[in-house]
């Protein structure tokens, strides 16, 4: 019975203390609405993060989607925040590209607002909706805006930089 | 029988230990496992995206003042008419008698030419894959009460994109339509090369829309879902405008006129360098007098906004562009519409409350230009605003998901 006991407690550790699993899982997407880009910004006061728009109607996107992927992987540390612009009867297909692309250690979200531009108009008056668009923001509270495609170098060059990682 | 307990017991912690078992499956090949995790038929979630309504509504005025409205509905394009100024509508008419997937999301919609009693659709279908479309054509030649079954323009029938389509009807009758092709991009990733954007195809029909001639291209290395803008100058060739790759991302707009003679020119010069498409096209309108008017929309970091210019010399150049619009309230999806002398110009803005519709307009073919005037608001989602015109009377024609379709007079010119 000993030895039952020790196998539980065994069980029981890899039960509770399992790492997180970094794919295989259905990706949880929140539902972005007014007042949730507030709530990102707000729980990473100081902290470097970068903030994705997509949608599944965009090409690039899914070029840039999967060059973040690849650095996500490479620097553990990169808080990465991903927003479909789509619409949430087009969550299967957000959720299935994003399961395609193995990004699930990001946190993402899903435009939930039939009327987009208000939720446009709060993250930045003068994005007009272009993507991807993208928001780099510095540990001193910088942001940075980038419509287009991004280039990894520059996007590792500011991940180095903002990580403190040589 | 102690250690089967164990076995058992082991195996069902493992089973109730989802996160071991995919941590083990994640092994080795990177996203293997989640093709299997969270099967999705992708085809049927595009389908179920495109159920979605659209409130993409374009309209025409016929010769005697009817309004007519083109919709999109289900599997079906819809066109009824107004006599009362789209207050009251007639009873929609299926134009495809065949269910088909038609769009009508962003820069797409369903377009409708009325001219001497004939009625012209041009719609994009999309092919079941992410980003495919053929352009479709359909025309009624008995008022309305039926629809001839569509027929494709596009001559490559490959399941790739071939959307955002523009259609003009001649003096003629001739039917010109252009579209975003890409053939070429199919054609070069065939070989192993690559292809920067789509291209610009037309094709003509002179027998009423029976047929169309071989397709034409018109550009290589355009930008791949914007919406292109066609009108037809007062020699019955179209003109057509949209937005052109230059070099290898600057997103500024080429015009070219369909004569076989014109080399497309570069209409406007903001140097919006961006490796993305803004789903953002331009609109033209070619008045009486031969000016065209051009207008369009770039988010290049020293000129951005919404922008104005004419030709006087038939494209050849262009005046200075105006600026236009509040830059701090995302001006939007300009369209232009001559009627004379008079230009009319309208705009979409959103002040953090409220989206409304903004117009100005020139008496002096777009020398100078009123200030810009609310012409209606909205405080939910929205079509893109459109003008249509009758006799000497400018209407702005939108549809809004709160209000329904509006057409509202904006102007008239005093002869």
């Amino acid at each position: 019975m000993k030895r039952l006991g020790v196998l539980m407690a065994l069980c029981f550790a890899i039960l509770f203390f399992a790492p997180t699993p970094a794919v295989a899982v259905q990706q949880e997407i929140k539902p972005f609405v007014q007042g949730t880009y507030q709530q990102i910004v707000s729980a990473r006061q100081g902290k470097p993060f970068i903030l994705g728009f997509w949608s599944l109607s965009c090409g690039y996107c899914k070029v840039e989607l999967a060059m973040l992927k690849k650095l996500a992987r490479k620097y553990p540390k990169l808080d990465l925040v991903l927003v479909s612009t789509d619409t949430p009867e087009e969550e299967k297909m957000v959720s299935a590209t994003l399961a395609k692309l193995s990004l699930n250690k990001a946190e993402t979200w899903l435009f939930a607002d039939g009327y987009a531009d208000r939720l446009r108009f709060e993250i930045d008056k003068k994005w007009y909706g272009e993507l991807p668009r993208t928001y780099f923001f510095n540990t001193n509270g910088e942001v940075k805006a980038i419509s287009g495609k991004l280039e990894q170098g520059e996007v590792e060059q500011w991940i180095k930089e903002q990580y403190g990682l040589r | 029988m102690r250690n089967l307990v164990f076995i058992l017991f082991f195996a069902a912690t493992v089973a109730a230990c989802p996160a071991l078992a995919a941590d083990h499956a994640g092994h080795g090949k990177a996203g293997a496992a989640d093709s299997t995790a969270a099967p999705v038929d992708r085809e049927k979630a595009w389908k179920e995206m495109l159920a979605k309504p659209s409130l993409a509504v374009s309209a025409d005025f016929d010769e005697k003042g009817r309004l007519w409205l083109a919709a999109i509905r289900g599997k079906h394009v819809y066109v009824s008419y107004s006599d009362d100024r789209g207050i009251t509508q007639s009873v929609p008419v299926k134009v495809n008698a065949e269910p088909e997937d038609i769009l009508g999301d962003g820069e797409n919609r369903a377009k409708i030419i009325v001219r001497k009693g004939v009625i012209y659709i041009s719609y994009t279908q999309w092919l079941g894959k992410p980003m495919t479309g053929d352009i479709r054509f359909s025309r009624s030649t008995d008022g309305g009460k039926s629809f001839s079954a569509p027929v494709t323009a596009n001559d490559n029938r490959e399941i790739i994109s071939h959307r955002f389509d523009s259609m003009a009807v001649n003096g003629k009758g001739h039917i010109y339509i252009a579209w975003l092709d890409k053939r070429d991009q199919s054609a070069a990733e065939k070989k192993g090369g690559k292809y920067n954007g789509s291209a610009v195809y037309s094709a003509m029909s002179d027998d009423g829309g029976t047929s169309f001639r071989r397709n034409v291209k018109i550009a290589d290395h355009v930008c791949e879902c914007c919406r292109t803008a066609m009108a037809v100058d007062t020699d019955d060739y179209p003109v057509v405008t949209w937005r052109n790759i230059y070099d290898s991302n600057i997103r500024d707009h080429a015009l070219v006129k369909l004569d076989g003679k014109m080399a497309p020119v570069r209409l406007s010069h903001e140097n919006w360098n961006v490796a993305a498409c803004p789903h953002h096209g331009p609109s033209l309108s070619i008045a009486s007098d031969g000016i065209y008017h051009a207008t369009w929309f770039s988010n290049a970091p020293q000129q951005h906004g919404l922008f104005y210019a004419h030709s006087t010399n038939q494209g050849k150049t262009f005046s200075s562009p105006v600026n236009f619009g509040n830059f701090e309230a995302q001006p939007a999806h300009p369209y232009v519409l001559s009627s004379g002398s008079r230009v009319y110009l309208v705009w979409k803005e959103f002040d953090g409350e409220s989206t409304g519709i903004f117009g100005m307009h020139s008496g002096d073919s777009g020398k100078s230009w009123s200030a810009p005037e609310k012409l209606a608001a909205t405080s939910d989602a929205s079509d893109w605003p459109l003008l249509v015109g009758e006799s000497n009377r400018v209407y702005l024609s939108w549809n809004t998901k709160n209000e329904g379709y509006r057409l509202i007079e904006i102007g008239s010119e005093n002869k």
